[in-house]
């Protein structure tokens, strides 16, 4: 049965059974529904199974990815399958959608689409991140996600801007439609959606695995941050029409990514491709090479594309580089003026930055209040990015007087203007001054 | 509208094309000989989030509608439903990647357009038709090829997909419809886009429909009112759907695709799909009242 209706009951695998309560929507293998089911909500995804190439391995696998479990707490994984119909139609159900967050084409889109029930007309509510913060946030949480998903040895297989669900107000990260992840090296007949895929699943000699994802996340990267299509310049729209020949070719066979350094003749259109031409040059020469690497080297050579974990320290490095300024402009150091070696300024109003050198890496971190800090930047073997382990405030007490406070559980020490450093235990702070050093254990830092 | 372009395309409409969509005239050298700017850091339109959105494929999908007098009646008023029904369930169909609009052409003594240019999906509001007159067919073909160009209603500065081109007919043409089409055949548009049709009723010829489509696939006929609203939600549905989407080309992985592998792929899926869920419907019309219970 292709199509369930409303108030029809759906058993399921192990008892009960799932009420039908409307449609959420379709996808390319099945129609999502909300479902009742023990007393709770649920979407229920049902399959057109003469979509699926082998609808009896697909369940096997639905029914071991049950069983693992999801990698962290950022998947909506299925929960529990039905039984098969007579037909063998099945479906599984997951838990829906919390509150708070917004579809990735929405924010692509850059409005939702909201249909007034009585007139049916569509009405256009605004979609986009509250702060730059929670934008790399967010690419920080998917990639982290995809991280641990092929630590667990399994792949996503069809990685595409329908895969997410994001909070544009902290950046936290929803990864949904996991029915068709399997362990690498296998394949239940998906291939994934064209401009996501990777060239060698276009051309057709390689099917998905943990390497095809590795370029599909890099699209999806891509979009968010430069919101464009990374293969989609001149050399395209010069097809006028989008064939299924062109998109081999664009795609696949000759795929060519519009700021490749040695080959100029796919460069983004001004009028169509507006997006891209502006973000590129707001970017960081570190994370404009990732993408280069990844679309460029990366589209031959698989092996050459960037690990989940280079993409988050990428992005945890210019998290740490965002600069709010008091006059408004919040923006990338690079993006700055680079006054000297340790300090940058305000293109606007002229407001000067001191800079803190850590000495894990080799670059150093703008100071400005409000600024965060987290444990993976000062713990070397935590990977725990959305903890704040220290904060610049301005003292409650002496207005005015700028420092930095210890928000994590250890204590750490300080060197005063005095030259003797002073253990600063959680909760307390110290002042940001000229020859400020911190040790925060085995990181240590300096002004 | 939901993809606005801040400043005009810088393209030139000189350069020969690759394919020939209405002969030299497309999109060519802009941004390659025109490197981005190295403005300086003081230009402040540089907000990181203040984004448009992504540059999208157009598509336009065309209803090319008989009304004729003899579509007067149940016909009518049932296809007039149905449409009015349609129109917001297909317009999430274009998603982040496509913008889709829907152009109407009906045919009956005279070709009339419903508006004067294609539609955003998300703005379109049905205008219900009304049936008199004969079924000029080839006159509806001619229009067609006259309005499927880059001058035309196919003038996004953007890529476009191929359009999805719906005939909905209950008669033989009263013209000369083959005149017509051999015009519209020569038109790269038509010959890329997908094609489908739906004959209404005893009188519409499946073989005519079908040398419209190019194939008897993509070809259906209803003979009821329930099945004419089954039918048109199937093909607009399905077509709207695969002609938004580029292609997911093979899932065949035995060896390297060429271009003949990907030839017209999605009017064969369309043939296909179309086939699957018309097989799959029933016809509660034609089931008497005291079974299947």
């Amino acid at each position: 049965m292709i199509e369930l209706e409303i108030g029809q009951e759906v058993e399921m695998e192990f008892g009960g059974k799932a009420k039908v309560l409307s449609v959420i929507g379709s996808g390319g293998q099945g129609i999502v529904y909300l479902v009742r089911f023990n007393g709770q909500k649920w979407a229920l995804k049902w399959y057109d199974i003469n979509k699926m190439a082998k609808p009896a391995a697909f369940r096997k696998n639905l029914q071991n990815n049950i069983n693992d479990g999801p990698p962290s707490n950022k998947f909506l994984w299925p929960k529990y399958l039905t039984k098969e119909m007579e037909d063998g139609t099945f479906g599984y159900i997951m838990e829906l959608k919390p509150e708070g967050f917004d579809s990735f084409v929405d924010i692509l889109n850059t409005y939702k689409l909201e249909i007034d029930p009585l007139t049916g007309r569509g009405v256009k509510r605004p979609v986009k991140f509250n702060t730059l913060s929670a934008m790399v946030t967010c690419v920080i949480n998917i990639v982290n996600a995809f991280r641990q998903l092929h630590r667990a040895g399994k792949s996503y297989q069809d990685l595409n801007d329908g895969g997410f669900f994001i909070n544009v107000n902290t950046g936290a990260v929803l990864v949904c439609d996991c029915d068709n992840i399997a362990p690498d090296g296998s394949n239940f007949g998906i291939g994934g959606k064209p401009g996501y895929m990777a060239p060698e699943v276009v051309r057709g000699i390689a099917q998905p695995n943990v390497q095809t994802d590795k370029y599909s996340l890099a699209v999806v990267l891509f979009k968010l941050l430069f919101r464009g299509d990374p293969m989609e310049g001149e050399k395209v729209v010069r097809d006028v029409c989008l064939t299924e020949s062109s998109e081999l070719k664009h795609y696949g066979q000759n795929a060519v990514f519009v700021y490749d350094p040695d080959d100029a003749s796919n460069r983004p259109v001004r009028g169509i491709h507006d997006n891209i031409i502006k973000f590129w040059r707001i970017y960081p020469d570190y994370i404009k090479d990732a993408f280069i690497r990844s679309f460029t080297t990366g589209i031959s050579d698989p092996t050459k594309r960037i690990i989940e974990n280079e993409w988050q320290k990428l992005f945890i490095r210019l998290r740490s580089e965002i600069i709010q300024c008091g006059c408004g402009r919040t923006n990338f150091s690079s993006m700055f003026i680079h006054q000297n070696e340790k300090t940058f300024k305000c293109p606007k109003c002229g407001m000067e930055f001191v800079t803190i050198g850590f000495n894990n890496r080799d670059y150093r971190t703008p100071l400005y209040l409000g600024c965060k800090f987290y444990e993976c930047e000062i713990v070397p073997e935590s990977d725990d990015f959305t903890a704040v382990a220290g904060e610049l405030v301005e003292n409650k007490l002496k207005k005015g007087v700028l420092g930095i406070k210890n928000c994590s559980d250890r204590q750490w020490k300080a060197k005063m203007p005095d030259g003797v450093f002073y253990d600063i235990a959680p909760g307390k702070g110290f002042p940001v001054w000229q020859g400020l050093e911190i040790d925060f254990g085995e990181v240590k830092a300096q002004i | 509208m939901s993809n606005e372009h801040i400043t005009e395309p810088e393209v030139n409409k000189n350069v020969s094309p690759l394919d020939d969509f209405d002969n030299a005239e497309t999109v060519s050298s802009a941004a390659s000989s025109a490197p981005v700017s190295d403005d300086s850091i003081l230009d402040f339109d540089d907000d990181p989030l203040s984004a448009t959105s992504v540059s999208k494929k157009s598509l336009v999908i065309f209803f090319l509608i008989d009304t004729s007098g003899s579509m007067k009646g149940k016909k009518m008023g049932e296809l007039n439903t149905v449409m009015e029904e349609l129109i917001p369930e297909i317009r999430r169909v274009g998603e982040a990647d496509t913008d889709v609009k829907i152009a109407v052409l009906t045919f009956s003594t005279e070709v009339r357009w419903m508006y004067s240019n294609p539609i955003p999906i998300e703005d379109f509001e049905w205008a219900r038709l009304r049936a008199s007159g004969v079924t000029s067919m080839g006159a509806a073909f001619k229009e067609l090829n006259h309005r499927m160009s880059r001058n035309s209603f196919l003038n996004s500065p953007s890529l476009s997909f191929a359009p999805v081109i719906f005939l909905m007919t209950d008669g033989y043409p009263s013209d000369d419809y083959k005149e017509g089409l051999r015009e519209l055949q020569t038109n790269s548009w038509y010959k890329f886009g997908l094609k489908a049709a739906l004959g209404i009723g005893q009188e519409a010829n499946d073989n005519i429909l079908a040398e419209f489509t190019g194939s008897k696939d993509t070809v259906v006929h209803a003979y009821s009112g329930g099945q004419l609203a089954q039918m048109i939600k199937i093909i607009a549905v399905t077509s709207s759907q695969i002609g938004s989407k580029s292609m997911t080309l093979s899932d065949d992985t035995s060896h390297e695709l060429g271009e003949e592998d990907v030839f017209a792929a999605k009017q064969k899926l369309l043939g296909q799909q179309i086939q699957e869920l018309v097989s799959t419907q029933t016809d509660g019309d034609d089931v008497p009242f005291d079974t299947g219970w």
